[in-house]
């Protein structure tokens, strides 16, 4: 329960609740913590912070405060490879990445969570790369005393496949890659795949074990893909010829070499002519032209999801298609843009 | 208790159909249960302690009968028309009671349980089957204050309306002017202009070869004695 005093009787009495300064521009936090004992300095910047009166808290025995309940919410929450504290600021607490990794939001659990009355939850979109410490959820309940009960019941759902929130680290692959094309393969042109390739590689943490060249000969493209594999490759990326022409074979080969579950095609633009199979266990991707020409393509998206050990199926590239056109920005600001942020 | 997929099942083919409606009433009798320590409600040790209020008359309600076997002629199906999508389960023994209502929300979070699935009613089955129950339902403790004459077994009381003659069981009478009256007879009744009447065939009965059943098994339905009157 909540009893409202004049901010002038206040002295002496502590604060509920945190209370939040504004500076436009300048500041924004807590001015005064919860548990603050009100001396007579305080009254006037309580008054210019617009506050005349403060509330005192009794609780009954089934409220809780929201400092409580936060806690009681972040507990649910968090699932493998979050960190949070048990501070509450103003209310909120906030859910960090424990190491770098890929951030996995339980949409589901997430919209039902927040279905619940006077609780909220915010995170960053699935699927984005975070950093050790960075912020990738908040929560809090919104008022400042509230029945027991609904925490605990919101708890409860977010927890439901063991958290909302969790960060997987990025496993660290020997990738194998093969670049097909006859045209790359006898020097007619010089090839601009392996470099593109080899950095997305590296940049997510991985090596690249071996680059083999192949022309458009589903024999030599398979005996490619054999050697990679032979040699001890964990991932294996293909470019080239995954097209309709006659001379785009690679498809051909990658069946040919064992391959299966094969899903050809992606909802996502840049990179509709995708593909995602796996031979024995080792997964398989292959990248259409738009690689050489994009800075962003699906395989920036499916690729840390790769790494982070999650098998991706016809269902995962068809859930792509909602935000995923590319907007061809002349400056890409990829990954502060929509692109393969709906799922 | 039967697994899930088994009850709902069988509920559905008991109801005539397989609805939304269905698969939170069979998940609703299986939490009630579990709630108030009934395994297996069914079985004769069990089947006396149950009681369960629904609280519509709807889908649901038949799946919550089902799956607990609590019938209304057994008076331990009880249904109280509010219109709400709820039922109580109250363990009679224990005296525990628990009120689970289904949430609202699970409506609209169909969609994103069951996102690859477009067609309305298919979405809304097969996310109700993968909510958990803490999003399908709230649950409340609840006191249920039972009267003796609401009880299974036998009549409690029996008593004659003061104005029509009818026998009246179980303390359903009104009391006007400290005389018993029926509910037809005090006016509070869902229906009107009750008026007695014959019927075509009224000496049939199931147990005798009457001339009525020889009229009936024969299909000769014009030669009747009696008219509506």
């Amino acid at each position: 329960m909540l009893k409202k005093i004049n901010v002038e009787d206040a002295v002496g009495t502590r604060l509920a609740h945190d209370i939040t300064e504004i500076r436009p521009g300048e500041f924004k936090g807590p001015a005064f913590r919860q548990g603050h004992e009100v001396c007579n300095e305080d009254i006037c910047h309580l008054q210019k912070l617009g506050k005349n009166h403060l509330y005192l808290i009794d609780l009954a025995d089934d409220e809780i405060h929201e400092n409580q309940a936060a806690a009681i919410l972040a507990q649910g929450l968090a699932g493998e490879g979050i960190r949070w504290e048990d501070n509450p600021k103003e209310g909120k607490i906030g859910l960090h990445a424990a190491m770098d990794g890929l951030l996995s939001v339980d949409a589901a659990a997430l919209a039902a969570f927040n279905m619940v009355d006077e609780v909220m939850c915010a995170t960053l979109h699935s699927h984005t790369l975070a950093q050790k410490g960075q912020l990738v959820a908040a929560t809090r309940a919104i008022p400042l005393v509230m029945k027991r009960a609904p925490v605990e019941r919101a708890a409860a759902i977010a927890a439901q496949h063991g958290g909302v929130v969790s960060v997987k680290a990025l496993k660290k692959a020997k990738v194998g890659l093969v670049v097909t094309g006859s045209e790359v393969f006898h020097g007619l042109i010089e090839d601009k795949f392996a470099p593109i390739l080899s950095g997305k590689v590296t940049d997510l943490g991985s090596e690249v074990a071996g680059v083999s060249f192949a022309p458009d000969d589903e024999t030599l493209i398979t005996t490619a893909i054999r050697n990679h594999i032979d040699s001890g490759c964990n991932l294996l990326l293909l470019s080239g010829g995954m097209s309709v022409d006659p001379d785009d074979v690679t498809r051909k080969a990658i069946r040919m070499a064992g391959a299966q579950e094969v899903n050809y095609g992606a909802a996502a633009l840049p990179g509709a002519m995708f593909l995602v199979a796996s031979i024995d266990g080792i997964p398989l991707l292959g990248v259409p032209a738009c690689g050489l020409h994009h800075r962003v393509t699906v395989l920036d998206l499916v690729l840390p999801r790769i790494l982070a050990g999650e098998k991706i199926t016809k269902k995962e590239l068809a859930f792509i298609g909602h935000g995923g056109l590319c907007m061809d920005c002349p400056e890409c600001s990829y990954p502060h843009c929509p692109f393969g942020k709906g799922m | 208790m039967q697994p899930f997929e088994i009850l709902l099942e069988s509920s559905a083919k008991a109801h005539g159909h397989l609805c939304p409606g269905q698969i939170v009433g069979v998940r609703m009798a299986m939490l009630g249960c579990r709630l108030i320590g009934l395994s297996e409600p069914t079985r004769r040790d069990q089947i006396k302690k149950l009681i369960v209020y629904v609280e519509m008359d709807r889908c649901t309600a038949d799946a919550v009968a089902h799956v607990t076997g609590v019938k209304l002629g057994r008076r331990s199906l009880k249904f109280v028309d509010y219109g709400i999508m709820a039922a109580t389960f109250f363990n009679l023994e224990t005296g525990k009671a628990f009120r689970i209502i289904s949430t609202e929300e699970a409506r609209d979070l169909a969609a994103v349980y069951a996102p690859e699935i477009a067609e309305k009613g298919s979405r809304q089955l097969a996310a109700y089957k993968r909510m958990p129950d803490s999003v399908l339902f709230r649950v409340q403790k609840v006191h249920v204050n039972i009267d003796e004459c609401d009880l299974p077994g036998p009549t409690r009381r029996k008593i004659v309306c003061s104005v029509c003659g009818q026998m009246i069981r179980d303390k359903r009478e009104s009391m006007i002017d400290d005389r018993p009256v029926c509910r037809p007879c005090s006016g509070a009744c869902y229906f009107t202009h009750a008026r007695e009447v014959s019927w075509p065939d009224m000496n049939w009965s199931p147990g005798e070869q009457t001339p009525a059943n020889r009229t009936n098994r024969d299909g000769d339905a014009g030669n009747r004695r009696f008219a509506i009157q």
